[in-house]
């Protein structure tokens, strides 16, 4: 009893505080706290005996979420409930059900006061703790940084993913010691590449322009060698730490070189560990910010919001350029901002956001590595053909934020960007060579991600096409609206159904979407999926199936009925246009800020589409947007309240 | 192997044959490994051949011979009933294993089998293997593991007097997860920190007993970048905010460890330097994953035993893949469909959502038929880890294997219904005579595998008062 005292003292403070911070928006939902009360004691009564801290049955901690504060922190649970309440899924058959009365108190709560949640009065920036570069931007980072491309991610362990679903999220770049040691690995191998013996005179310039001068004459004498040394410190040591070189911090590494020059290696080969230790120095792996007062609301000013803009955009360090506004201090809200933000779009490092952006978000990452077809029984899926699938979206994804095109385009653009062997697998002609090309479209069958053919196989099983995973994808990866996970034992249902064998793909699902437990979710997803029917597990174009012809009739949640490819890229930007612009800014915010994004991160999401909107749904606003969000440009710092400490480990020790 | 009896060092055993007896199989070059006299130099190693037996045991008193702790660790569960034994005694001996787990029925009596032990707090394939070890819930979002492992508890106590505090291997998972956080973690630092792991075997080899990174440059110089990067580190550690504090304490860490490892190196040759001449070889392993799947289970099984037995580290585990592999294991006979899709056997459409969409079978004793030859094929391997512990003399008598405690088994009970009750647990060895093995331990009520943990923490040494939300350690273990 005492525990829902608290949650109902607890949620009177969270309004109370609204109430004084948003005058504009002072009226209180004056039924909350009785609503939340009712469907607090309901769900404890019913549910937290196997969601809760004891038991947490299918991860489920609803005990743990009604603590938190405010409850919306946690809204996929609430869904997730709502769904499971809604439909009598939960509580299960062998247990008590729930009284009418609780019922509707749950789902009147969620409805109410988690989904209609008033989020103006919420204003955090967040914070991530510092994060060491990723391998795709410690390998651009060399590369801008040096001028030489060296494939480091080869090199280096695999990198493993958690719930913001980007490589870059700063919860999951870890470093262990078998990094670092790969780390200085590989700071051995690029520092040889960039000075390997031989090297043409058109290289030598490029040696010359990172290092200067000094690199070229031979100094005699340790004095000298030390002031050579010195001089390309001062060249490099800015752009390796993406600020400004501090006083007698070139000593430090002048010590490695005079330890080496000790123990007998040449002005060059000294030199070079020098520069081996610098890319292993904290300053150059980590991305680190200036600290400041925890608790309080500051602005990422500077060089750090110059580096914060050049790993969005570019997923690489600060260009010359970049770091000579933040040295003058322009890079500030507003125009000169935007001045800058257009002129990195416009580079061609920019690209970055088709290479690693869209193909996480979208997941045309995964063709060639998790989808890979057996190469013996399909010799044509050549590891060249998938390349170029993968190509071609990120490419197309790249060209549509490079040249500002309109966000509707993601989806119904008519034209695409195809080599010949690709441009085979669709069937179209003219298309000649290995080079990847505009080619403009003369049907409706491509264009856009959903005539992609990596995308389209990446939402296949291995073996054969899948209705649920292309429209599970379209519901939660492209439009943002996902649905719950299936309840537990889905599969003793299928087998029911399975064993009628003369029915159809379409027939069977229709027949699963019978079972009250099933309907809820799959009569939103099926036909999405169906509409793509058209294309088999490679992407390719196919009219029947066996001897049926392809039934490609789709339907969106709302029941609006279409026909195909073409009438499904016409009901997402007739009707779910915001959805989608949404979702885009959702996730280019979360890939900026190297985070999952959190609930008090939705006004920021909020203010992007309405700038986006405002300016014709076109790309640049919402990279704009996303640079200028609140979240990006500030940080609050947090007094430390994870469980890290290493205070909770040693409460395990006697 | 030209003379071993010339070699006799201990137990009647050369250290060189034993060496090629543990690396055995699919290796290439020998190379010189010093490493062994320095292992045995370290005050804090058993110090074997200083002393006879006896005298030794009297001089250290109180200190015990080294527990060895090792987790073993399989996706997917298995079907119901392939665990229980056939016969069973009256005093829970065990009489029979049972068809699927032939190939550890010449251990019987070494192992103990649980029953009815479970994890209250996060089971199935995700937060089942994220929180194996730790016995807490799992925090998706925060990437929260409810507390450390239980091997790097261990790792923490004992570690510090081995060469490397623990061991963390992998295989390179198949299937859809293979890249998920939380399906490739067991071990974890802290609550919110994973363990490094390693999923070469060269690599593992290679921490092992080579000291420093490349055996280029001079040990003065590599020095210097390390303590550069050290001084920058605390520097950092001091400018940055508390959070974030913690991101650099991993980087000072790692150092360190880095550190530990090229003194050792150093230590090493010198005591080569001063022994005059190298007589040991040791096989390292070749670049790369091996392409036959025995094969690379086997060899990071061997270098389990290699570092048991060289005393480089005293606590390890093993993933035989991430927690929802979709691996094939085609190449067993009559095999067919990915791991994950067998386990859910009572489902044999071919239809649902894992499987392949290409494997179809008959009947559910069929699909359950050949989910139960891939646990079985499991044990074959298992049983191959144990019998090399067992073949292995231990200074202190006995075997390696009686000084150890490996656990095998998984996160899930049966696959196909997710369930997370009575799950397939076998703990291996007589953790220094202090396990009564040959049993199976049957609890009437739910036991928490916490309480395994904590019973094992404490053999080995561990200061523990109480892990996981337990502070009732397994003692039925002593029997």
């Amino acid at each position: 009893m005492s525990v829902i005292l608290e949650v109902f003292r607890r949620s009177a403070f969270v309004l109370v505080s609204f109430g004084a911070m948003t005058p504009l928006f002072a009226e209180p939902q004056v039924a909350t706290p009785d609503r939340q009360r009712a469907a607090a004691n309901a769900l404890r009564a019913s549910c937290t005996g196997c969601h809760g801290e004891k038991r947490q049955r299918a991860e489920l901690n609803i005990e743990r979420a009604l603590t938190e504060r405010p409850l919306v922190r946690n809204l996929e649970v609430w869904e997730n409930v709502y769904e499971r309440v809604r439909s009598r899924q939960m509580p299960p058959e062998d247990e008590d059900p729930l009284e009418a009365d609780e019922r509707a108190a749950i789902l009147r709560f969620i409805e109410e006061d988690m989904r209609k949640f008033d989020y103006s009065g919420i204003r955090d920036p967040g914070y991530e703790n510092a994060r060491r570069l990723t391998h795709h931007e410690y390998e651009s980072s060399i590369r801008d940084l040096f001028g030489v491309d060296v494939d480091v991610i080869a090199l280096l362990p695999s990198e493993l993913k958690v719930t913001s679903g980007f490589d870059n999220s700063a919860n999951s770049l870890f470093l262990h010691s078998t990094l670092v040691e790969k780390y200085l690995g590989v700071a051995e191998r690029v520092v040889d590449l960039v000075f390997r013996e031989g090297a043409g005179e058109a290289e030598r310039r490029a040696i010359e322009s990172v290092f200067g001068e000094a690199w070229d004459r031979i100094p005699e004498g340790g004095e000298a060698a030390e002031r050579a040394f010195r001089e390309i410190l001062a060249r490099v040591v800015p752009r390796a730490f993406r600020r400004p070189m501090r006083e007698t911090e070139d000593d430090e590494l002048v010590r490695v070189f005079r330890v080496a020059t000790a123990a007998g290696l040449d002005f060059r080969s000294a030199t070079k560990k020098g520069l081996e230790a610098l890319l292993v120095s904290p300053y150059f792996l980590f991305r680190l910010e200036a600290a400041g007062k925890v608790g309080e609301d500051q602005p990422v000013e500077g060089f750090d919001l110059a580096s914060r803009l050049s790993y969005f955009v570019w997923a690489s360090m600060p260009d010359r350029e970049l770091f000579e506004s933040a040295r003058r201090g322009d890079l500030r809200e507003g125009e000169s901002l935007d001045h800058e933000i257009e002129r990195l779009l416009r580079d061609s490092r920019s690209r970055s956001l088709g290479d690693l952006f869209a193909a996480q978000w979208l997941g045309f990452e995964h063709v060639g590595s998790r989808v890979r077809p057996d190469p013996i029984d399909n010799p044509f899926m050549t590891d060249s053909l998938m390349l170029s699938m993968q190509a071609e979206s990120a490419r197309f994804f790249a060209h549509l934020v490079r040249e500002n095109r309109p966000i509707e385009e993601l989806v119904n653009a008519r034209y695409t960007f195809l080599n010949e062997e690709l441009a085979k697998h669709y069937r179209i002609d003219g298309v000649e060579g290995e080079e990847l090309r505009r080619v403009d479209l003369e049907t409706e069958q491509r264009g856009g991600i959903f005539g992609q053919a990596s995308l389209l196989m990446v939402t296949s099983h291995p073996g054969r096409t899948s209705p649920v995973l292309r429209g599970t994808w379209i519901l939660s990866e492209v439009l943002g609206t996902p649905s719950p996970p299936p309840p537990p034992n889905v599969s003793e249902f299928s087998r029911e159904v399975e064993r009628r064998d003369p029915l159809s793909e379409r027939e069977k699902l229709e027949l699963h979407r019978q079972k009250p437990a099933c309907s809820g979710c799959h009569s939103r997803i099926d036909p999405l999926g169906f509409s793509l029917s058209n294309y088999d597990r490679f992407g390719r174009w196919r009219d029947r199936r066996g001897r049926a012809q392809v039934d490609a009739r789709g339907r969106l949640p709302n029941w609006t009925e279409f026909h195909g490819p073409s009438g499904l890229k016409r009901v997402v930007v007739e009707q779910r246009l915001d959805d989608l612009t949404r979702q885009l800014a959702r996730k280019m915010l979360a890939y900026a800020l190297g985070r999952q994004l959190e609930y008090y991160d939705e006004p920021a999401v909020r203010k992007i589409v309405r700038e986006v909107a405002k300016d014709g749904y076109r790309f640049h606003a919402l990279v704009r947007g996303v640079a200028n969000s609140y979240p990006f440009r500030y940080k609050r710092l947090r007094a430390e309240p994870d469980s890290e400490s290493p205070s909770t480990s040693q409460e395990n020790r006697g | 192997m030209s003379s071993p009896g010339k070699n006799k060092s201990r137990g009647g055993v050369s250290r060189r044959g034993m060496l090629r007896r543990i690396t055995a199989g699919g290796l290439s070059a020998l190379i010189p490994l010093p490493a062994l006299e320095a292992f045995e130099a370290r005050p804090a190693s058993r110090g074997a051949e200083k002393a006879s037996r006896g005298a030794e045991k009297a001089s250290r008193g109180a200190e015990k011979a080294p527990v060895r702790l090792a987790y073993v660790y399989f996706p997917n569960g298995i079907a119901t009933g392939s665990w229980h034994p056939k016969k069973v005694g009256e005093k829970g001996e065990l009489l029979e294993l049972n068809p699927w787990m032939s190939p550890l029925e010449p251990f019987r009596d070494d192992l103990i089998i649980p029953k009815n032990v479970w994890t209250p707090r996060g089971n199935g394939h995700a937060a089942g293997t994220a929180t194996w070890l730790t016995g807490g819930g799992y925090d998706r979002k925060r990437i929260d593991a409810g507390g450390l492992s239980a091997d790097q508890i261990a790792a923490r106590e004992v570690g510090e007097s081995t060469l490397l505090p623990s061991l963390q291997l992998s295989l390179v998972g198949q299937g859809h997860f293979s890249k998920d956080l939380t399906r490739n973690t067991l071990s974890w630092v802290g609550p919110r920190r994973p363990a490094s792991r390693e999923v070469e075997p060269r690599a593992v080899f290679d921490r092992m007993f080579r000291g420093g990174r490349s055996g280029k440059g001079t040990g003065a110089v590599e020095r210097s970048v390390l303590d550069l990067v050290r001084d920058q580190s605390k520097r950092v550690a001091r400018e940055v905010s508390e959070s974030d504090k913690r991101k650099i304490d991993e980087y000072l860490d790692a150092i360190r460890s880095i550190e530990k490892r090229v003194a050792f190196a150093e230590t090493k040759s010198r005591s080569v330097a001063a022994g005059g001449g190298l007589t040991d070889t040791l096989a390292r392993p070749k670049p790369g994953i091996p392409s036959d799947h025995k094969a690379y289970v086997r060899l990071m099984l061997d270098l389990v035993a290699l570092a048991f037995w060289s005393d480089a580290t005293r606590v390890a585990t093993f993933m035989l893949d991430h927690g929802q592999s979709n691996r094939y294991f085609n190449f067993i006979p009559d095999v067919q469909g990915t791991w994950h899709a067998l386990s859910h056997y009572r489902d044999f459409s071919g239809n649902t959502e894992d499987d392949d969409g290409v494997t179809s079978w008959k009947s559910m004793e069929e699909k359950r038929g050949m989910f139960n030859e891939v646990t079985r094929w499991h044990h074959e391997q298992v049983a191959y880890f144990i019998d090399r512990l067992r073949s292995i003399p231990d200074a202190n008598g006995g075997s390696l294997l009686d000084q150890s405690m490996v656990v095998y088994g998984s996160s899930l009970s049966d696959g196909h219904e997710h369930s997370a009750r009575d799950l397939p647990l076998i703990v291996a060895g007589r953790g220094g005579k202090t396990i009564r093995t040959g049993r199976q331990l049957a609890f009437r009520k739910p036991e928490s595998m916490s309480n395994l943990h904590l019973a094992l923490l404490r053999r080995v040494g561990a200061k523990v008062r109480e892990f996981g939300g337990s502070d009732t350690p397994m003692e039925e273990l002593a029997g």
